[in-house]
């Protein structure tokens, strides 16, 4: 079972945070070639998993430097936001080690965040997670 | 904001009923004004789509009566 296991100092503070890169999906990808166009290298992101998050989410400066083009509209709630329309788009989520997957992303601000991509409970559902909090270290296993 | 698929999803709004009638629950993919086929998963149709149109905007929705919206617990998100 791939996997990979991070240990933050500040883990509370910060929540489970993980270095990774969005990329075009596949059929994006063979779209591009087709056409002769260059394909945008993947881009990096830190992400904060989130087990709250129905979905992935992306900032928009990664929509903008992946040039992605959206395949749908979601209907989202927050604590304070109530049936707000984001866009979706077919990424590619690749962690360390190898390990990743398509997942159709929201686009969202993510104002005030340090945090470019939340992995949402679409991902987590394809894994295993385990929180230590004494040790102060998350692993998450596909 | 939806601005790039707003011609899509009034293409979706307009031909509800019938979707409803033939595909309720599949994936349906619009271009435009275009219902171009019904899927089973999301992700087929998602498929179809790079497939047939190459990289531009077009919309994959399931078919239901009522949406459900996506949840998201916490204000991470800024919107």
């Amino acid at each position: 079972m791939p996997s990979f296991t991070t240990q933050l100092p500040d883990l509370q503070a910060t929540g489970p945070l993980v270095e990774m890169h969005v990329g075009l999906a596949n059929e994006a990808v063979e779209a591009l070639k087709k056409n002769g166009t260059a394909i945008p290298n993947p881009v990096s992101a830190t992400a904060l998993i989130d087990t709250g998050a129905t979905a992935s989410v992306i900032h928009p400066d990664i929509v903008k430097q992946l040039g992605l083009k959206p395949v749908g509209v979601a209907n989202v709630c927050t604590a304070s936001a109530d049936n707000v329309k984001c866009l979706q788009y077919a990424v590619l989520l690749m962690f360390a080690n190898g390990v990743g997957g398509p997942v159709i992303a929201l686009e969202a601000p993510l104002k005030g965040q340090q945090i470019q991509c939340l992995i949402g409970r679409d991902v987590l559902s394809h894994a295993v997670m385990i929180y230590n909090g004494y040790m102060k270290q998350f692993t998450l296993s596909f | 904001m939806s601005g790039p698929l707003d011609k899509e999803l009034a293409t979706y709004s307009t031909k509800l009923a019938n979707l409803l009638a033939t595909s309720e629950g599949k994936f349906v993919i619009i271009h435009d004004d275009d219902v171009l086929g019904t899927f089973d998963t999301q992700m087929d149709a998602i498929a179809m789509g790079y497939r047939e149109l190459g990289n531009v905007a077009f919309l994959v929705k399931q078919v239901t009566k009522t949406e459900t919206p996506l949840n998201f617990v916490s204000n991470v998100l800024g919107i």
